[in-house]
C-alpha cells in the first residue's frame, strides 16, 4: 500500500488524537455542556445563512433570532470554564453553584430582551 | 333756553320718539330722467328695491321730527347701514343731520365712499339708524339696494387657520418582497429541526445523569425557572409589558430562594457537608 504523504497522516491522526482525547478526558457533564454549545452554534449558522442567502425581510427577528444563539452561547461557555475541575486555580472566589446561578440568571434575562425585541 | 327745553323733554319724556318725515330718494343717471320716489321708512322691513348702476349718482333726503311736537330735531347720531345678508359684509356711513332736522346723502358710484362694503350680486339691506340721548333709539329699513359687485374683500393671512384645512395624504413604504414559500418553508424547517435533532442526538450520547432531578431540594428550583419561561410564552400571546414585569419580579423573589436552597444542597452534597 503506497503510503500517504506526512502531512496528510499527520493532520488527519492529529484531529483523531484530540478527538479521542476529547470523548476519553472529558466528564460527560462537560460533554453534555458542549452539546448545548454546538447546537446554539448550527442554530445560529443557520439563521445568519438565511438571512445572508435568501431575505433579510422581518429584519428585528433575524438579529433576535441571531442574537439571542450568540449571547446563550456566551453564557453557556464561561459557565463550562467556571465549572471546568481543571479550571479551579482561575477561579478561587467563584463556586460552581455561584457559576450556575450567574448563567440562569443571565439566560433569563437574555430571553426577556430577545423575545421584546421579536416582537 | 334750547337746554332748557331739551332738560325739560328728557326729565318728562323718557320715551318721546323720533318720526323722519318727508324721505324721499332720486336716482339721477348719466341718460335719462331723474326717477324720484318718497320712503316711507319703518322698522319692519321694507319690500322698496332700488337698483343703481355703475355711473349713476343715488341721492336721498329726509327730516328728522319728535313724533308729539312735530319741530325738527338733529338727533346725536345718525348712520345710514348697508349690510349684505348673504356674505354678513356692513358698512355704516355717518349722515350729517342739520339742526333743523333736514339730512342729505348722495351715493356717488363713480366715486363710492370708503364705507361701502364690499358686494356681490346680493343686495344690500340700507338701515336708517337715529340715536339721541333724550328719545328712544330708532332703527327704521329704507330699502334694499342693488350695487354693482365689487372685488371681493382681501383675505385675512389667518384666514386658512379657521377653515378645514387640506387632507394629509400619506405615502408609504412600497411592502417588502418575501422570498418565495417554499424556500422560506425550508429554511424554516431546516433551523427548526437540525439543531435540535444534533442536540437530541449528542446528549443521548453522552448519556449524563441527573440523579437528584426530582429531589424536593431542587424540583422547586427548576420548577420555578419553567415558570420564567412560561412566563415568557404568556407575555408573547397574552399579557403586556406591565404585568409580565410584575410576575417577573415576584416570581424572581421565589427563585431567589428556591434557588439558594437548591444549589446550597447541591454543594453540601458535592463538598461532603451534607447535613
Amino acid at each position: 500500500m503506497a503510503p500517504k504523504s506526512a502531512s496528510s497522516i499527520k493532520s488527519t491522526s492529529a484531529v483523531q488524537t484530540l478527538f479521542d482525547a476529547y470523548t476519553s478526558q472529558t466528564s460527560s457533564r462537560l460533554k453534555f455542556i458542549d452539546a448545548f454549545l454546538v447546537f446554539l452554534i448550527l442554530s445560529g449558522v443557520l439563521q445568519f445563512s438565511y438571512c445572508v442567502l435568501v431575505t433579510n425581510f422581518p429584519f428585528n427577528a433575524f438579529l433576535g433570532g441571531f442574537s439571542s444563539t450568540v449571547g446563550q452561547f456566551v453564557l453557556t461557555a464561561s459557565l463550562r470554564s467556571q465549572v471546568n475541575p481543571e479550571n479551579k486555580g482561575v477561579y478561587k472566589e467563584v463556586s460552581r453553584e455561584r457559576a450556575f446561578a450567574d448563567f440562569v440568571f443571565g439566560s433569563i434575562v437574555l430571553h426577556f430582551f430577545v423575545y421584546n425585541f421579536l416582537g | 333756553m334750547k337746554a332748557v327745553l331739551l332738560l325739560l323733554l328728557a326729565a318728562t319724556a323718557q320715551a318721546a320718539k323720533l318720526a323722519v318725515e318727508s324721505a324721499k330718494y332720486s336716482v339721477v343717471s348719466a341718460k335719462g330722467e331723474p326717477t324720484t320716489k318718497s320712503l316711507s321708512p319703518s322698522e319692519r322691513s321694507s319690500s322698496e328695491i332700488v337698483r343703481i348702476g355703475q355711473d349713476d349718482i343715488l341721492k336721498l333726503s329726509f327730516q328728522v321730527v319728535d313724533t308729539t311736537t312735530k319741530q325738527g330735531v338733529q338727533p346725536a347720531q345718525a348712520f345710514l347701514r348697508f349690510y349684505d345678508e348673504q356674505s354678513g359684509e356692513e358698512g355704516i356711513q355717518p349722515i350729517r343731520v342739520a339742526s333743523s332736522g333736514k339730512a342729505k346723502f348722495d351715493l356717488n358710484m363713480a366715486k363710492p365712499p370708503a364705507t361701502l362694503p364690499p358686494t356681490s350680486t346680493a343686495p344690500l339691506k340700507v338701515t336708517l339708524l337715529l340715536g339721541s340721548a333724550s328719545y328712544h333709539p330708532e332703527k327704521l329699513e329704507l330699502f334694499d339696494l342693488y350695487i354693482p359687485a365689487s372685488h371681493p374683500a382681501p383675505v385675512h393671512p389667518d384666514e386658512a387657520d379657521f377653515h378645514v384645512l387640506p387632507e394629509l395624504k400619506h405615502t408609504f413604504n412600497a411592502p417588502p418582497n418575501l422570498p418565495p414559500r417554499a424556500v422560506s418553508a425550508l429554511f424554516a424547517g431546516l433551523v427548526l429541526v437540525v439543531p435540535w435533532a444534533t442536540l437530541l442526538g449528542l446528549w443521548l450520547a453522552v448519556g449524563p445523569q441527573v440523579p437528584r432531578l426530582f429531589s424536593p431540594n431542587i424540583l422547586p428550583f427548576t420548577a420555578s425557572l419553567g415558570a420564567f419561561e412560561y412566563l415568557l410564552y404568556r407575555y408573547w400571546v397574552d399579557l403586556k409589558l406591565g404585568d409580565v414585569i410584575t410576575y417577573g419580579s415576584v416570581l424572581g423573589v421565589i427563585t431567589v430562594f428556591t434557588g439558594r436552597h437548591a444549589l446550597a444542597s447541591i454543594a453540601d452534597k458535592r463538598l461532603g457537608t451534607q447535613k
